[in-house]
């Protein structure tokens, strides 16, 4: 399955485990980033991973992002906005 | 008064070995770090050969930490931290408000700016990695040193070309010495093999041919055949402390440094100058209260360039008059390359390594005498020596800084040498 397919939080929760080497188990949506050492900076890291992952663009990382649940709803986000993007630039014809 | 600054601590990571005694053996065995480079980009060079590290950053960091160091950093870091262990380096609060960290360096993160063109301009990214900025500053390993040893006083990085790290231990010696810093870890970091940085300075017509019978004899400093430079890689880290404190607390003291002496050429931004390099010398001397007559070895800057060893060997002669040909000299590049930003700090080390064991490096690969370096260059191989007290390391560099320190053996005898007055 790509990644594209794919439930966000599973990718994130296989992101965090790859690059963190953290126990993929461990990780619920209510983990908070404190709790893995996370901070501002590996979360620009995971973001930009994840924008890789599921092809979407990312603008400034939001400020209020303190578990790994709200890091997948913020993509989420990303996710449908993209999506319904690309619906509209279906050509007419 | 102006403080005694004691070496403390060594750490190194070079092309001949990590650490001090695998670096020296190599030293002493003569055994060059050079060979032909293995890289994808090497057939795209006109002599690619280049003194390289064997070095694996995930041996030594995590992945999270290891995807925000550039190669200069990592090889710092770890050279740092040999350099405190061997130490044994215990600061509490207070004493680490007064220990610092001053790092030589040319390129700063060269790998991950010529990664981000590639990425950019040879492949269309749309983006560069997250870390970018972090990476390549060259203020990156001096802020990292800081961070894992909890140093929080003067933090400072030098760049003056290869002469960086000779200046940015030059400028912790005064700083300990004046009583500004009690502590600071000093040296120089460079990772320059990647292929922008070698076809940058290939275009400058400096580095050396390729030896055809012996890619490792490359570098042929103050030979009449000399044709370059070659480039290397690697890092050096000092722990320079007022000696006092060292002694009070029991410190293993390797060596004192004495002296460091500031020119600049101002004539050319590559061609040096024998008037400027001889003033830095005279300088050295003058800062470290010494005689030309105390000096007993010295490290040159002994690049392999027609320009620089010609001019090193007029230099010395100025300085030091008919005793000149009695101070063997030595010029390490030959076997661990040039380390441009770190080249000065690993000489420290040869140089310092060398009066605590009494043997002198040789300088390799010299067979065709040249008219105009005829000096005592310890061409026949290492020279074991008895009462090689005090030595000098030359640093020159594009630019026209030309930066000289004076060290000390940490038994020598008293004052023999030790004042002008």
């Amino acid at each position: 399955m790509k990644p594209q397919d794919m439930p966000t939080f599973d990718v994130l929760r296989e992101v965090m485990a790859t690059d963190h080497g953290l126990a993929p188990e461990s990780l619920t949506p209510d983990t908070l980033l404190s709790e893995l050492a996370i901070d501002s900076l590996a979360l620009i890291e995971l973001i930009f991973t994840l924008e890789d992952r599921f092809k979407v663009v990312a603008g400034n990382v939001p400020a209020d992002l303190p578990t790994l649940g709200s890091v997948a709803d913020y993509i989420d986000g990303l996710r449908a906005a993209g999506a319904a993007a690309a619906d509209t630039d279906v050509p007419a014809s | 008064m102006p403080r005694r600054v004691a070496v403390t601590g060594i750490g190194i990571v070079s092309p001949l070995g990590h650490g001090e005694h695998a670096f020296f053996e190599a030293l002493q065995a003569g055994r060059s770090g050079i060979r032909r480079l293995d890289a994808p980009f090497a057939g795209r060079l006109a002599s690619p050969i280049a003194a390289s590290v064997e070095f694996d950053g995930s041996a030594h960091f995590p992945p999270p930490k290891l995807r925000m160091l550039d190669r200069f950093s990592q090889l710092a870091l770890v050279a740092a931290e040999q350099a405190v262990a061997s130490a044994d380096l215990q600061l509490d609060t207070a004493a680490r408000a007064r220990a610092g960290v001053f790092i030589g360096t040319v390129l700063g993160g060269g790998h991950t700016t010529d990664d981000g063109y590639q990425a950019l301009y040879a492949q269309g990214a749309a983006r560069l990695p997250p870390f970018t900025v972090l990476m390549a500053m060259p203020n990156a390993a001096a802020a990292w040193i800081g961070i894992d040893h909890g140093l929080a006083g003067p933090n400072l990085t030098w760049s003056t070309a290869c002469s960086s790290s000779a200046v940015a231990i030059g400028e912790a010696w005064r700083r300990i010495r004046d009583g500004e810093a009690d502590v600071i870890l000093a040296g120089g970091s460079e990772a320059p093999l990647n292929f922008g940085t070698l076809k940058a300075w290939e275009a400058l017509r400096t580095m050396a041919s390729e030896d055809p019978a012996d890619p490792a004899a490359s570098c042929k400093p103050f030979a009449r055949d000399r044709s370059g430079l070659v480039l290397g890689e690697g890092a050096a880290v000092l722990v320079l402390e007022d000696w006092e404190r060292a002694r009070e607390r029991g410190a293993h003291i390797r060596g004192e440094l004495l002296g460091y002496g500031l020119s600049t050429d101002n004539a050319h931004i590559t061609r040096p100058t024998v008037d400027g390099q001889a003033r830095a010398m005279r300088l050295a001397l003058e800062s470290a209260a010494l005689p030309a007559t105390a000096i007993d070895h010295v490290n040159a800057h002994g690049t392999g360039t027609q320009a620089n060893d010609a001019t090193e060997t007029a230099a010395i002669k100025q300085v030091f008059g008919a005793r000149a040909f009695d101070i063997p000299i030595s010029a390490t590049k030959a076997m661990h390359g040039h380390l441009l930003g770190a080249g000065a700090a690993v000489e420290l080390v040869a140089t310092l390594l060398a009066l605590e064991r009494g043997v002198l490096p040789p300088t390799i690969n010299l067979v065709q005498r040249d008219p105009d370096c005829d000096l005592d260059y310890v061409a026949e191989g290492a020279r074991a020596v008895k009462g090689a007290e005090i030595a000098m390391s030359n640093s020159f560099a594009f630019g026209g800084t030309n930066a000289v320190l004076i060290c000390g053996s940490a038994g020598r005898g008293p004052s023999r040498k030790r004042s002008i007055s």
